[in-house]
């Protein structure tokens, strides 16, 4: 009879790693692209970076869904990869990290062109307690907007908010002044969907209670870290969304949405405010355009960050990079070899490398215009497989440099408008952002417990913004995260800041 | 017992034990050797330092898991769902299987047995979407039949109160159909002479299945009941997980979503191995457990 026991088990490989062969690179990447096979070893796609490189690359592309897996049963055996995309600070990449699975690159990366981070505040983010394990892969560091269906401001004669209390106006409006004109009062202003993340994770409440002047996650209080959710400011913005919850100018079941519904909701006029990335509106906008080619342009409109009710604007950043490279320093023992490896990931990022790996060959599966990509027949199989395999080496890119590649032409002249509407807003809102000050800072505590002591806030917010709980329940609720560890957490982050910041 | 004989028993039978390595292969490579891995509970497991390299810590991690906050809340809830399940799950597939076994028509008999198995072949994740579809505040059909017929606004998949039941209707709804089948069986095998016997002496259709039908089944509903109580701190995991918010996590954490949580999502592998195994040796004490009951009322157990 079969023993119901939930056991981890992986064998160990007790064959010793392979003596870094300077010929030939081995890497670990993610596979993301669903339908489409690993690129393959004699495809156009795999020659080329072997060509720029000047390597032989033996690669293992790892679904990416179970890649977190994968890492760990990597990081077990003694056969890592040379070069190794980590998806994150997971706790088993900081641990062996710390234990020494990797070279600490901190100070190394100047030396090279095009690994010479074009941002430092990311470059530390990526970094744990300052100490950089990897080369960071560089995304979009502004990326909140509020997007509001354009049709109904246009029918109530509203401007696009850009203060908290435009976007309250606006919700209430679009709540109690029958927005879609069928005389019922069937819509409301925002739609939050059930958020799966904690706390700080780039939430609709998280971006609104930074608008509100609390801290990105951790802030800095009369020179100590504190936890955002201790803040006045934290409180003040979440009475402000009760306020819209009571008043019903947010949908009623914010708390159970599917989140794959939010932008049905939009869609189909239940709701007409969204706060989200700016990415959001473009698909939203290819529903509009699904449905009605002709008039697509005219329900989509978007906005950055709001300015808070103190006047001053707070945006709310990203943090800037998704994963980083790092290197094993067991299968790449000499600081000759790291350097030998260094140079590989400075030519994939130099301008050539970037557009290979994110574009791929032009004149051949795209070509430029205005300085756009436009992608060729993807329906030929030739262009397909190069499409594809661009899609699963854009992993390898980092672009911590700055991304100098193409960006792909937008579909039409509304899109295109838009396109540069969010890059403008975007860049606008970085000299406002509010950075998170711990997010290098990596606590022993937090890796153990944080997620399990964040999910206390997530509840006590949820519950307090639904009227489950009051305001002095949701406080207690934040004493209890103290009490049940996260007191060890803010002492261990304090420790780690005062070393950061000498 | 002499070794000679031991040896002329091999031979006789060796064709029987060569049937049998597959299936002893099977529990040695996957159930046994994996138990290996339960030794991470007794250290502080980090991949990259291996089984053999991490070091040994005790029974940290159990103090840990006994003296949590989370402790009591985790195990009452995994407790009253267990309860729950034992009340009104275990019971239903022998009720539904006697209602069948009462059908004359045998096409009908037939056409709902087929009906009520198809729930079983549906995964959780497509259960749970019909249940946020049928349940949704506000726009469910159920929500807004429930809310009519009540005068009330029911907000089934948010309220904490409303977690329970969901859970147990899911499971009955999806579960007892497939349920019947053992029990079917079963009550295809009792003697029909007995069935003939009863009706000469008088027995209406009632004390039939009383004194005749029950009976005839009672051994099975053991056995059942023994394997059941192995799993009793099973949770079905994608089912809680996919039905919990912030809203009703304070009923929803059991065992099963607690050690994903830690284990899987913040890489605690010691510990939520620590918590299976402490989960483990609490189904072991309960089939034991059942069983002994069971022997001690007088019927034969499991073992």
């Amino acid at each position: 009879m079969a023993l119901p026991l939930a056991l981890v088990s992986c064998g160990s490989d007790e064959t010793p790693a392979d003596p870094a062969d300077l010929g030939t690179l081995t890497l670990m990447i993610p596979l993301l692209s669903g339908d489409a096979a690993a690129p393959a070893v004699d495809s156009d796609m795999h020659k080329a970076v072997e060509a720029l490189t000047g390597k032989k690359l033996q690669i293992t592309w790892v679904p990416n869904s179970n890649y977190g897996d994968r890492m760990n049963v990597t990081l077990a055996s003694d056969d890592l990869p040379e070069v190794m995309v980590v998806q994150g600070k997971l706790p088993a990449f900081v641990q062996s990290a710390e234990a020494g699975a990797f070279w600490n690159l901190t100070g190394k990366l100047d030396a090279y062109p095009n690994l010479k981070t074009e941002n430092k505040q990311i470059e530390l983010n990526s970094s744990i307690n300052g100490q950089v394990y990897g080369v960071y892969r560089r995304r979009d560091p502004m990326r909140a907007a509020v997007i509001v269906r354009k049709d109904w401001l246009a029918k109530l004669g509203l401007k696009m908010p850009q203060t908290v209390d435009d976007l309250y106006n606006v919700a209430k409006a679009f709540t109690e002044n029958d927005p879609d004109g069928n005389g019922k009062k069937d819509t409301y202003g925002l739609i939050v969907p059930k958020w799966p993340g904690v706390y700080a994770t780039a939430s609709p409440y998280d971006v609104i209670e930074t608008w509100y002047g609390a801290p990105n996650g951790w802030g800095e209080r009369n020179g100590k870290l504190v936890p955002g959710f201790d803040t006045p400011e934290f409180l003040e913005a979440n009475r402000f969304v009760k306020k819209m919850v009571t008043e019903g100018l947010i949908n009623p079941d914010f708390a159970t949405l599917d989140s794959a519904k939010w932008d049905q909701q939009f869609f189909t006029g239940k709701g007409g405010i969204i706060v989200d990335v700016s990415s959001r509106a473009g698909v939203l906008t290819r529903l509009f355009k699904e449905k009605d080619a002709a008039t697509y342009a005219n329900f989509v409109d978007l906005t950055g960050n709001l300015t808070g009710p103190s006047g001053k604007k707070n945006s709310y950043p990203t943090v800037g990079f998704n994963g980083f490279l790092s290197i094993s320093k067991q299968s790449v023992p000499t600081e000759a070899e790291l350097k030998d490896v260094l140079t590989v990931l400075d030519k994939l990022s130099s301008k050539e490398g970037q557009i290979l790996l994110n574009n791929g060959f032009e004149g051949k599966n795209f070509t430029v215009q205005d300085g756009y990509a436009l992608g060729k027949d993807a329906t030929v199989p030739a262009i397909k497989t190069i499409t594809n395999d661009v899609m699963s080496f854009a992993q390898l890119g980092t672009a911590s440099n700055g991304y100098v590649a193409y960006v792909s032409l937008p579909a039409g002249q509304f899109e295109r408008q838009q396109y540069e509407q969010r890059v403008k807003f975007h860049k606008a809102d970085e000299a406002s952002a509010i950075h998170n000050p711990a997010q290098a800072i990596v606590s022993k505590t937090q890796v153990a417990k944080g997620a399990q002591l964040d999910q206390i806030i997530a509840d006590a917010r949820i519950k307090f913004l639904a009227g489950q709980i009051n305001e002095a329940v949701l406080k207690a609720e934040i004493q209890r995260w103290y009490t049940q560890g996260g007191q060890d957490i803010v002492n261990e982050m304090n420790e780690q800041y005062a070393k950061i910041k000498k | 017992m002499g070794k000679a004989r031991l040896s002329t028993r091999l031979i006789r039978y060796r064709w029987l034990l060569v049937l049998l390595l597959p299936g002893l292969a099977y529990f040695v490579v996957f159930k046994y050797a994996p138990m290996y891995g339960v030794t991470i509970a007794f250290q502080d497991y980090l991949p990259f330092l291996g089984f053999d390299g991490s070091p040994w810590v005790g029974f940290k991690h159990f103090e840990t898991l006994f003296s949590s906050p989370d402790f009591p809340r985790v195990l009452g809830n995994t407790l009253i769902l267990a309860l729950l399940n034992a009340v009104f799950v275990f019971p239903a597939p022998i009720v539904v299987a006697l209602m069948l076994n009462e059908l004359r028509v045998s096409i009908l008999k037939r056409a709902i047995q087929s009906a009520i198995y198809i729930p079983y072949f549906l995964s959780w994740t497509i259960v749970a979407a019909l249940t946020y579809l049928l349940f949704a505040l506000d726009t469910g059909p159920i929500t807004v039949l429930m809310n009519d017929l009540f005068g009330e606004r029911f907000d089934f998949l948010a309220d904490p109160d409303w977690f329970r039941p969901l859970v147990i209707l899911q499971t009955l709804w999806k579960e007892v159909g497939w349920g019947t089948i053992i029990y079917l069986a079963a009550l295809a095998g009792v003697d029909s002479n007995l069935y003939e016997a009863a009706r000469i002496d008088g027995a209406s259709r009632w004390k039939q299945m009383w004194h005749v039908t029950l009976p005839g089944i009672r051994s099975t509903i053991i056995v059942m009941a023994i394997l059941q109580a192995g799993n009793l701190l099973d949770s079905k995991f994608e089912q809680i997980y996919l039905l919990t918010n912030s809203l009703n996590r304070s009923v929803a954490e059991v065992f099963d979503t607690y050690v994903y949580f830690l284990g899987i999502t913040q890489g605690a592998y010691s510990y939520s191995t620590a918590v299976g195994l402490f989960k483990a040796v609490v189904g072991v004490a309960l089939i034991y457990g059942v069983n002994w009951l069971a022997r001690r009322f007088g019927h034969s157990g499991l073992f």
